[in-house]
């Protein structure tokens, strides 16, 4: 009966007098609990390491999706057109600065969160700002940005932050976490029920989208769709994730049938992460989510290894950060190296983002010292957060394809200042670059005004110098000439442009189209950005 | 009976539900965009597939959208969503004086008959009407 019953909304039971000894299965939801509220909801509860490894594992991964997603900006705003995905909010839409700069903004959020500084905040605050960038524009068709919002501002309820003395057994009390669970419970219960349909069943639908019935060549298949193809088969493997879907949806949310929801749910995620499915890391996060669903009993019996095989590290660790001094003069240090890569990020807004966080660890930090905590662990959560800015920006193509991909879009668009900006920046990225040579030179002949033309054709040519094999800066520059009556010296430049790439179209059809009674050579603008 | 709304955290919970388990079963009652599967957890469906040609004119004159939309929308207008759709014909009568658009969509699936959805006076598309003008709607 007791588990009937419920306490409603007492914190977590204290460590130390409350926390139950290590060994013991911090698992039991039949917390002692007040009447009339329902133990499943509000007698929910998971031990503390738990919720640190779901914690860690879960932010981190979104702060890393959150910078993936800045090279999507350029389409946020594109054209002065937008559609939100909830009516009347249309001109309320992230714009292309909007959103990367709140893609960075909830980086550090999720930084924050990850290290357990302020995390409640970081988490409402991040809650509201994917909402408005999701809600704000059906540019973002993806429904697993849909399930993040709720996941955050359901998650923004929980106690992420280590209670006093906490053990890593220490159970932790949250309906909040429940609500989670039985929300991917009703997401794999409606996605199971769309799959309710023959043209499901039969393998079509899961074929054309990963196998080689979608157009792509066998060979270039991932590996995981070769396999289903030369063994069990679409229709079998559409049928096994309709099964596991319907599995998950029953298991997930139940404590005693996360033994079969945590491996199930984890390599049905693998599978997908292993797919062609253009997700982002939307396998990834769920992978993360997990961490929620693997049995309480095992992270108790891991607790006590990880704390043996880790105590001389940790030990080690422990003297070493007891000798760093934990006032002002630490934490000054580390805003100022984490501002030094804010402004060193060449992600569009970094600086100023990276500024305003600042301001706001400042302001954390000044908070916790009054109470006679540390004020470096805001400043360590933004130096952090920088240091992955910088790292992503560095490693990854993000940033190059951001200005890429606005370059692009503006040149499509009409709108040729911004694509000479654009174009520009990513010259700087890549100076090296034959394809960014040519793309500001094209932008540059486009906009042909002031010195554009002489410039634009000093792209062209750095371009040719780049890459001796490309045609296509030899094909813009004959194209500019024509445009301007130099038609014998166009077709000169489109003759070397064939001699340099015999087999491009493009420069072959320049060609045609001077010979043929004066004709514009002006062919497709490229569409190859 | 245990309460759930005896605490706001209880209404929270409800309306969570309520929510995910509403707004996947409007698809599922009839909606008006057979096309449109937001909010309703159908990922990967073979609705996903649907594939529309959509054409916007201007008094009859077919609309090139390359210089107008960004690639993203026109994909959306690809896969038949008609809010989207219906937005781009809004913002062409708006760009355009003195036009008059019609929007023509046809569509295939894997699991359905092909069908094709015209503009409405109403600036809405609906199944199997002529195209009409749809600068003229509020």
């Amino acid at each position: 009966m007791s588990r009937k019953r419920h306490r409603p909304r007492a914190p977590a039971p204290a460590a130390g007098a409350a926390a139950p000894p290590a060994a013991a299965p911090a698992t039991t939801t039949a917390v002692a609990t007040a009447p009339e509220q329902p133990v499943f909801w509000f007698g929910f509860s998971v031990p503390y390491a738990k919720v640190v490894v779901t914690r860690v594992l879960l932010f981190s991964v979104l702060a890393l999706d959150a910078l993936l997603q800045i090279r999507h900006a350029p389409r946020y705003g594109a054209g002065g057109f937008n559609v939100a995905q909830l009516p009347g909010l249309d001109h309320l839409g992230p714009s292309r600065v909007g959103f990367g700069a709140s893609e960075l903004a909830l980086a550090a959020c999720f930084a924050f969160a990850t290290l357990g500084v302020a995390t409640r905040a970081a988490l409402a605050i991040a809650a509201a700002l994917y909402a408005w960038l999701y809600f704000g524009s059906q540019v973002d068709s993806y429904q697993h940005h849909y399930l993040v919002v709720l996941v955050l501002a359901i998650a923004s309820f929980v106690p992420w932050q280590r209670p006093a003395n906490a053990t890593a057994a220490t159970p932790i009390r949250s309906w909040a976490l429940r609500l989670i669970l039985v929300q991917l419970a009703l997401l794999y219960l409606w996605a199971a029920i769309s799959k309710l349909d023959g043209a499901w069943l039969d393998g079509r639908t899961l074929a054309l989208q990963l196998g080689s019935a979608s157009g792509t060549p066998v060979e270039r298949l991932p590996a995981i769709s070769r396999i289903v193809e030369h063994t069990v088969g679409w229709a079998t493997a559409a049928k096994l994730v309709l099964v596991s879907e319907v599995a998950l949806a029953a298991t997930i949310w139940h404590r005693r049938s996360w033994w079969l929801a945590a491996p199930l749910g984890v390599a049905f995620h693998i599978g997908i992460a292993m797919t062609s499915l253009e997700i982002g890391l939307f396998a990834y996060i769920m992978i993360a989510a997990y961490a929620l669903v693997i049995p309480d009993r095992v992270y108790l019996a891991a607790a006590p290894l990880v704390s043996r095989v880790g105590a001389p590290a940790g030990a080690a660790i422990a003297r070493a950060v007891s000798r760093v001094p934990r006032g002002w003069p630490t934490a000054g240090v580390a805003l100022v190296a984490a501002l030094a890569l804010g402004f060193a990020c060449r992600l569009e807004d970094a600086g100023a983002i990276a500024l305003v966080v600042a301001v706001v660890a400042l302001a954390i930090g000044s908070r916790r010292a009054r109470r006679g905590a540390s004020p470096v662990p805001p400043a360590l959560a933004l130096l952090a957060a920088t240091t992955l800015w910088f790292a992503v920006d560095h490693l990854s193509t993000v940033t190059v394809d951001y200005y890429r991909l606005w370059g692009g879009s503006s040149r499509r668009l009409g709108d040729r200042d911004d694509a000479v900006r654009a174009y520009t920046r990513l010259v700087d990225l890549e100076p090296d670059s034959a394809e960014s040579h040519l793309h500001l030179g094209r932008a540059l002949l486009d906009r042909d005004d002031g010195d554009d033309a002489t410039a634009g054709v000093a792209e062209l040519r750095l371009a040719r110098a780049a890459d001796p094999h490309d045609a296509r800066p030899y094909v813009e520059e004959a194209r500019w000439l024509a445009r301007h009556g130099h038609r014998a010296d166009a077709l000169a430049t489109a003759r070397v442009g064939v001699a340099v790439d015999p087999h491009s179209k493009e420069a072959h059809a320049a060609i045609e189209a001077l010979v043929s009674a004066g004709g514009d050579p002006a062919g497709p603008a490229g569409g190859d950005d | 009976m245990p309460r759930l709304f005896a605490t706001w955290r209880g209404w929270v919970i409800a309306a969570v539900i309520a929510l995910q388990v509403w707004l996947p079963l409007r698809y599922y009652l009839g909606t008006r965009d057979p096309h449109d599967e937001r909010f309703a957890w159908r990922m990967f469906s073979p609705m996903r597939m649907a594939r529309c040609r959509t054409t916007f004119a201007d008094r009859g004159a077919p609309i090139a959208l390359g210089g107008e939309f960004h690639e993203a929308w026109l994909e959306l207008a690809q896969r038949g969503r008609f809010a989207v759709v219906e937005a781009m014909g809004a913002e062409l009568c708006h760009r355009r004086s003195n036009a008059a658009i019609t929007i023509a969509m046809d569509c295939t699936y894997l699991d359905q008959p092909a069908a094709s959805f015209a503009s409405g006076a109403d600036g809405r598309m609906h199944a199997s009407t002529p195209p009409a003008d749809i600068c003229g709607a509020d």
